[in-house]
């Protein structure tokens, strides 16, 4: 897990130094006759006093009750007692003692203020657990969950490998949107076959945007954390400021979704629009990248940040694009959201995008699956489930089979897909649309032609060219 | 051994004596060198697009290709340093002596050489510095490629440590014959010297000798290098525990290969056939030989292992791998080599110093081929080799193949420049030579001389 320069802890862990000193505290917590959960809840909000993101006043109201009960005592004032804790800063080990010490010099730079308040939190951290084991509950920080722990959100994708035509609409708006040169297909889409295994059923089709991996092993071998996992929403991104190109994440991923900048990109960074660049915590993340460094389907953060506005929150130009509804995105851990439900009942989802809207009864049918009409008990008072389910899957068809990507190597992706899974033996095949025949118009008013190999671009600047 | 008495003389002659043959030498190495400096001048204003390089998977290319395996290339020829030193001052094989500070010096410059690379090889060098000290303490928890960096960094300052600390002996010893204009060096590499120190030295050195051989090999090139690429399970042509030995084999064998020439060529310039002398050349062979072996038994495992009924990924990287003709020219070299090295073991007189200097450059020829090769088909062919690009197509561009001739050219420049400031052969090699001659000669009555400055 890797930690932006502006973040003071890795996402996933609050503690300033990391997951597995936080896991140490934790068990260490646990080991105690004390309530490990509040302990480490408790230590969580301490991060937020000093981060000022929680008033010190706050953080104490919110625990005093809990402490009551753990510990019989709490020594710290409450809100009450704010004013006068302020004005005397010679409370032993509070808080605000921690903060006036790392915060009262006013000439130093922000981030370096952020980074000593890290440390200081941390000692503060260790100290909770500390004076709890001795039993003493003048406990001076300690901490919460709040809601961005592990059922937070996951931005991912559902594909319906039977819905896409392979029309590559996804894959030119993705082009348009990021302003990405020509053979860099963040978003690409393949037809395939196997010598092997003739199928009877459905499509061979891939759709292969980055898979946004849990554990991520471009992330893992990144020798600058450019490349990082969002704790906020589980998106990984490359930052474009820290990335020295050395292109390992693009040696180490399994599905060959990165994509270097091997020259100076077609479109100038000032032509850009900044909001499509900078994620909300100020990184350079979205868009086309800089020459030099690394680049792959981002999800659009700037989108997921709000940049965008908040009706593109939970949208990508991808699947805005998609005409057959093929790509779900949103929220893996929501089981309302769009791929979720999608997941859930594919032929209902495939029924809903197909349906007109004056077909009544196959709106009737959708409404009864979904729960929102009541099914007719016999036929002959209307439809009945077991009807309405008929007409749904006669339409939608059926989705036997469901798959990850790859999923043996361990990366768990959080794109799931509906449709054929291509064995190791599959090939890629010529699609109905070739990549050529596409383009779009960049923001400075030029034509970019797609490409389907990069290296057919790329090989125009090498230097002494083999007919090989 | 030539009945000539090695003395300090023979080991000032580099630094006191400039022939033509040294500028003409210089000269190709320094255009060599230069050529490659303008073509990377050229990379860094255009990018990385002058390369023959691309995006492996829809791009139909390889993202990494000959700078990495001439990376890998010079990290194993530096490795001839430390088995030199670890052979001399560890194990007590003294009759290298005389070379183990060409070995090291061989170090350094084969270092500097792979460091370079890595530079060569990024997109944002610029960022190198900031971005990786300024997050190390998150990344080298995970990334191979910060274990990398670590553990050549603390290579370098172990065996630059070495080298200092053993130079001060001699130069201080030497002073008198060594040309004034370089007072500035020679004062701050003996600062401080007293002859009190030589022991405490010694002890030292020994120390850090073996410090560095359980490095090396464990760490080092039996280690971090090979796990750049051993530990990527979607790599099939890289993935796996017999990478780690075989970068250490292939190490060696490409080391020694360069202490030999680097002998050779020291040898027959200064005609110091009586401070290298033949004996030293035949161990020489005699390892380079064995480390072959090892070499090739190590290719032997991971061709039968990966054609007889290996997993379907692994088996076309393999069958791939032992079609090309890259591979098979370069296993034969190193089989040829092996033969080479038994036959003049059965039979002395096959045996001639210019033969191993053909091995010698037949095994690096080899070991280069082999390193590219490596780590482009890998590349090639992945586990997901679903799309139609791949198995991608590489060719190295001009730059590329210019930073093999430039690196080869710095490292001769390196050697040409120190051997006119410090004596390349040590002294306590010569004293040593010494005493063996003055054995021998007493027989017949020579008495033996201190010469001792």
């Amino acid at each position: 897990m890797n930690a932006d320069d502006d973040s003071t802890g890795s996402p996933d862990s609050f503690h300033p130094l990391g997951d597995e000193w936080e896991r140490e505290l934790e068990e260490l917590l646990e080991e105690s006759d004390y309530d490990a959960d509040l302990g480490m809840e408790m230590a969580r909000d301490a991060m937020e006093v000093t981060k000022g993101e929680l008033s010190e006043a706050e953080f104490h109201e919110r625990y005093h009750d809990d402490v009551m009960e753990e510990f019989g005592q709490d020594d710290r004032p409450t809100e009450a007692a704010l004013e006068e804790l302020e004005s005397d800063a010679g409370l032993d080990g509070s808080v605000s003692e921690a903060l006036a010490a790392f915060g009262d010099d006013g000439a130093v730079d922000r981030r370096e203020v952020m980074k000593k308040m890290g440390a200081g939190a941390a000692f503060l951290g260790l100290g909770a657990w500390a004076t709890m084991d001795e039993t003493d509950p003048s406990v001076d920080a300690a901490a919460a969950q709040d809601d961005e722990s592990e059922d937070g959100t996951q931005w991912g994708m559902v594909l319906d490998l039977e819905r896409c035509d392979g029309c590559l609409s996804c894959v030119q708006a993705c082009a348009d949107e990021n302003q990405l040169d020509s053979g860099v297909n963040w978003m690409y889409v393949l037809d395939w076959e196997d010598p092997d295994e003739q199928l009877d059923t459905g499509r061979q089709r891939l759709i292969r945007p980055c898979q946004h991996c849990t554990d991520a092993p471009c992330e893992k071998v990144c020798p600058t954390t450019a490349r990082h996992t969002r704790a906020s929403d589980g998106l990984v991104l490359t930052d474009y400021d820290i990335c020295i190109g050395c292109r390992y994440c693009q040696v180490a991923c399994p599905y060959g979704v990165n994509y270097f900048q091997w020259n100076e990109p077609g479109v100038s960074a000032d032509a850009l629009d900044e909001d499509h660049i900078y994620s909300d915590r100020g990184r350079p993340v979205d868009s086309r990248a800089p020459r030099g460094v690394m680049s792959k389907c981002t999800f659009c953060p700037s989108r997921q940040d709000g940049n965008m506005g908040e009706e593109m929150v939970g949208s990508t130009a991808c699947e805005d694009a998609c005409p057959p509804n093929a790509i779900q995105f949103g929220d893996m851990n929501d089981p309302e959201s769009a791929p979720q439900q999608y997941r859930e009942d594919p032929p209902l989802q495939r029924a809903r995008s197909m349906a007109s809207d004056d077909d009544d009864e196959l709106q009737e049918a959708i409404d009864i699956i979904d729960g929102e009409e009541e099914p007719a008990e016999d036929a002959e008072d209307g439809m009945t489930e077991a009807e309405a389910r008929a007409m749904i899957d006669d339409l939608g068809g059926t989705a036997d089979s469901t798959f990850k990507l790859l999923e043996e190597i361990g990366t768990n992706p959080n794109i799931v897909y509906v449709g054929n899974e291509p064995g190791p033996n599959a090939e890629q095949v010529g699609g109905p649309i070739q990549y050529d025949e596409l383009s779009y118009e960049n923001v400075e008013e030029e034509m970019v032609q797609l490409a389907d190999e990069r290296k057919d671009v790329t090989d125009e600047g090498t230097v002494g060219e083999y007919p090989l | 051994m030539s009945t000539e008495r090695p003395s300090k003389e023979d080991i000032l002659r580099p630094i006191q004596r400039t022939s033509r043959g040294y500028y003409i030498l210089l000269g190709i190495a320094t255009l060599a060198f230069g050529l490659f400096l303008v073509g990377w001048m050229y990379q860094l204003s255009e990018g990385m697009i002058v390369t023959g390089l691309s995006d492996w998977g829809s791009g139909g290319g390889v993202t990494w290709g000959l700078y990495i395996g001439a990376f890998i290339w010079w990290v194993g020829i530096a490795h001839g340093g430390i088995i030199l030193s670890a052979a001399v001052r560890l194990l007590g094989m003294e009759r290298y002596m005389p070379v183990a500070r060409l070995a090291e010096l061989l170090t350094i410059a084969g270092l500097s050489a792979a460091g370079f690379f890595i530079v060569v090889h990024l997109g944002r060098p610029d960022r190198m510095v900031t971005s990786i000290i300024g997050h190390y303490h998150i990344t080298v928890h995970s990334s191979p490629l910060v274990w990398d960096v670590t553990v050549i960094t603390l290579y370098l300052v172990l065996t630059a440590t070495y080298l200092a600390l053993t130079l001060r002996y001699d130069i201080t010893r030497l002073r008198d014959d060594l040309p004034n204009h370089f007072e500035p060096i020679y004062k701050v590499m003996t600062i401080g010297y007293s002859e009190k120190e030589d022991l405490i030295v010694q002890r030292m050195v020994w120390w850090l000798a073996l410090a560095i051989i359980i490095l090396a090999p464990l760490l080092l090139h039996g280690g971090v290098i090979p796990w750049l690429f051993a530990l990527i399970p979607s790599m099939p042509g890289w993935f796996g525990a017999v990478q780690g030995p075989q970068f250490l084999t292939i190490a060696l064998t490409s080391a020694i290969s360069g202490v030999i020439l680097l002998s050779y060529g020291f040898r027959y310039s200064y005609d110091w056939q009586h401070i290298i002398a033949d004996d030293v050349f035949r161990g020489l062979t005699l390892w380079l030989g064995f480390f072959s072996l090892l070499f090739l038994w190590l290719q032997l495992q991971q061709v039968v292992g990966g054609t007889y009924a290996a997993p379907l990924d692994q088996s076309t990287v393999v069958s791939a791998m032992i079609s090309a003709p890259i591979y098979i020219t370069s296993m034969t070299l190193v089989f040829l080599v092996l033969v080479y090295t038994f036959v003049q073991a059965v039979r002395p007189s096959l045996f001639s110093k210019k033969r191993s200097v053909v091995a010698a450059v037949a095994v690096l020829t080899a070991t280069l081929l082999e390193k590219i090769l490596f780590v482009v088909e890998g590349l090639m062919y992945p586990t997901f080799s679903i799309y139609g690009a791949v198995p991608g197509s590489y060719w190295p561009s001009l730059i590329e193949f210019a930073s093999i001739t430039g690196t080869i050219g710095m490292v001769t420049m390196f050697f040409l420049l120190v051997s006119k400031v410090v004596p390349v052969v040590e002294l306590h090699a010569v004293e040593h030579l010494q005493e063996d001659h003055g054995h021998e000669r007493s027989g017949d009555g020579g008495a033996e001389t201190e010469v001792e400055a």
